[in-house]
């Protein structure tokens, strides 16, 4: 190639290569970190909650300070997502918390590879609720573009969806999720676990007490309410009420039942991360070019008999 | 391991059907079906696995067997422009996945960063440009030599099969298909040869080579050779009987196609209800194994009407059954997850580490390499001097 050519292209690789850095700087991890839950209130943080429920497990819940994407909320505090081969990281395809089962992400690998996207069947999907909203909003954004608001819940959970949003709505619904405290209770913002340093004896079922989980500011509400209230007040007073309304309510009678319960997970250390041995390398290796001998020598022979 | 031709070996294999060969094994080609199902076996085994170790070994096994067992025929030759494709399809992979920013996480290692172009809002699910990480380019890779892997075994069936051979294995009912086929799969060999020709004649004429004067001193002499080609060939067809409908009734030809239809659409549905997973469970495999009845009869019926009989028919013997077989094994002890973990075959990019290499599969890939010497050696070019007494096998460039 003409040499000319080359330094003009490795000129526009370096040039890039600065252009690169300079953008790459200010985007680091700006003051996203992981906070104890009485830390979110109902103007600041945000609330994560991932439902393990499809799994046996019960639906985690942690807080974020803003600002911040959903895919930092995930990877900090003892979260960890993998994404998959064909989309990298910013496909959420399995998410794991190292308080649960020792960090192992779920769906495993024998459930679903990673490899292409999942179906639409079995994934997790991402829902936001905003501050005030008691209805889940099907994200529009993935979890590396969406930019939670102060106050507001962010909700992942496997399984299947439709277009027509009839299929795999939560089954819990934000106001059992979301902080009700107006002020930070628990001390010091430092990621330690002080007001509730036993994730499992925090946990609350909502069959227990009807009311939301935290100490709420809602006044606790009769069990037949509950249903209408987390459809939305326009369909449940119509008679007939639209697919969506209907669903959700039968969502939430649901929700008793399956006993969806509610942990607070604390911030914790991440999981080890092991990065194996460069030994099965250099074996492949040493098979390969055994391989390529032999080939290159059983063509020789080939040339010379003829 | 390989043999030469000459070897003397114990095969026990096809004695009955072969003259007295003393022990040896005799020089022959191997079923190009045979060939076909092991590749294709392969291919399915690769599709299984991103794991860049097998797919290197498997590319290690594929580069043996083609050495060792392919004849010096023109579509012999061929490997190496499908290693170039394969090579394409990685840098393909690779670009793509660099411009399409897939996102960069704190802990991925940065290399380097393309100018980012904004996008509007409802366009917020693509990025153009933004910084490149070593983990999104290393997934782009190996997912590029997946692809490259499966690419090459099929480079690799076209270069050991005989493509006019495997087309005698086609039903009667196609025959008109494979026939255009061969047609067609013998255009850029007869091309190149044209070329080659016309450019020596002007050189020997001290024309020119380079230019567009040359270009078309060159062009023209050889559309016309693949003209005046293609009428000699569809003379020599017309003389033989071939695009006749032969004893066909009209209405006999209508159900024909009417059944060939309806069985591809239901082909085309079953496939699509196997791989969509929300799908009705009637569209699976129900309209699969309706599809291919209906297929069937429709050739059935399509093959009545031509009756051809073949000169010198491929035997299928025990190299064949051994090859064919040593890929299918392959294939299945990749698929039935036995002695590895699954997770093995798809090692994680993020975050970084290296892959291992999970025996039984490596053995499954290392076993389909053995068809390197269970299939018997390719017959020697037929040199210029008088054949010798022992090649017996069919020359390689004989048409169907």
């Amino acid at each position: 190639m003409n040499p000319r050519l080359l330094r003009t292209v490795g000129r526009a690789l370096a040039v890039l290569g600065l252009a690169g850095a300079a953008v790459l700087a200010p985007t680091g991890p700006a003051s996203a970190a992981p906070q104890p839950i009485g830390r979110c209130t109902t103007s600041s943080g945000v609330v994560l909650a991932v439902d393990f429920s499809h799994w046996g497990g019960p639906v985690y819940r942690s807080c974020g300070t803003t600002p911040t994407t959903g895919y930092e909320l995930l990877n900090q505090g003892g979260w960890r997502t993998t994404g998959t081969g064909h989309d990298g990281p910013a496909f959420i395809c399995r998410i794991g918390y190292s308080g649960y089962q020792g960090g192992k992400q779920y769906p495993t690998s024998q459930q679903e590879d990673c490899v292409l996207t999942p179906p639409a069947s079995a994934y997790w999907s991402y829902w936001h609720a905003d501050p005030g909203e008691n209805t889940w909003e099907y994200s529009q954004l993935g979890a590396m573009s969406y930019r939670p608001r102060p106050g507001s819940v962010d909700l992942w959970i496997f399984g299947g969806t439709n277009i027509e949003g009839t299929k795999g709505r939560p089954t819990v619904t934000p106001d059992q999720l979301r902080a009700h405290n107006s002020r930070p209770v628990g001390g010091d913002p430092a990621p330690k676990p002080e007001p509730k340093p036993d994730p499992v004896r925090t946990s609350q079922r909502p069959a227990d007490g009807d009311q939301a989980p935290p100490p709420s500011e809602k006044p606790s509400e009769k069990p037949s309410e509950k249903p209408s209230k987390s459809a939305s007040p326009s369909a449940s007073a119509t008679p007939s009420p639209s697919p969506s309304a209907s669903v959700t309510t039968g969502a939430a009678v649901a929700t008793p039942e399956k006993g969806a319960k509610v942990v607070d997970a604390a911030p914790a250390a991440d999981a080890e991360h092991d990065s194996g041995s460069i030994v099965p390398v250099a074996a492949t290796a040493g098979l390969v070019v055994v391989i390529g001998g032999a080939a290159v020598f059983a063509a020789k022979r080939r040339r010379r008999e003829q | 391991m390989s043999s030469s031709p000459y070897t003397a070996r114990t095969a026990e294999e096809g004695t009955a059907a072969a003259p007295d060969t003393g022990g040896r094994r005799l020089p022959r080609t191997l079923h190009p079906v045979a060939w076909w199902i092991w590749a294709l076996a392969l291919a399915t085994a690769v599709s299984r696995t991103n794991n860049p170790l097998l797919l290197f070994l498997v590319l290690a096994v594929l580069g043996y067997v083609i050495t060792v067992r392919r004849t010096e025929a023109p579509w012999a030759r061929g490997f190496k422009y499908y290693l170039y494709l394969a090579l394409t399809v990685v840098a393909i992979r690779v670009v793509f996945r660099a411009v399409f920013a897939t996102g960069m996480t704190p802990d991925d290692h940065y290399l380097f960063s393309l100018p980012h172009i904004p996008t509007p809002d409802w366009y917020a699910g693509i990025q153009l440009g933004g910084p490149v990480s070593l983990e999104a380019l290393l997934s782009a890779a190996t997912d590029g030599l997946r692809l490259a892997c499966m690419l090459c075994c099929i480079g690799a069936a076209n270069t050991l099969a005989n493509p006019k051979r495997a087309l005698r294995v086609l039903p009667g009912a196609l025959y008109e298909l494979g026939v255009a086929v061969t047609v067609s799969i013998s255009v850029a060999p007869q091309l190149v040869q044209s070329v080659q020709r016309v450019a020596r004649a002007r050189r020997l004429r001290a024309g020119r080579n380079k230019g567009l004067k040359a270009l078309r001193g060159i062009v023209v002499p050889v559309l016309e050779d693949a003209l005046e080609r293609s009428l000699r060939l569809a003379a020599a067809m017309d003389s033989r009987g071939y695009g006749r409908a032969g004893s066909a009734t009209r209405r006999s030809r209508r159900l024909t196609g009417a059944l060939m239809l309806l069985g591809m659409c239901g082909l085309c549905a079953g496939a699509y209800g196997l791989l969509d997973a929300s799908a009705p469970k009637l569209l699976g495999l129900p309209a699969l194994a309706a599809g291919s009845v209906l297929c069937l009869a429709g050739l059935r019926l399509g093959g009545r009407r031509v009756t051809r009989t073949t000169y010198r028919p491929d035997p299928w013997r025990f190299a064949e059954w051994a090859v064919a077989s040593c890929g299918v094994l392959s294939a299945v002890l990749l698929f039935v997850n036995v002695g590895y973990d699954p997770a093995e075959l798809n090692p994680s990019i993020y975050p970084l580490s290296w892959p291992t290499l999970p025996l039984v599969p490596a053995a499954a890939i290392l076993l389909a390499g053995a068809a390197g010497f269970l299939a018997p050696p390719p017959a020697p070019p037929a040199p210029p001097a008088p054949p010798t007494p022992h090649i017996t096998a069919p020359r390689t460039e004989e048409s169907a």
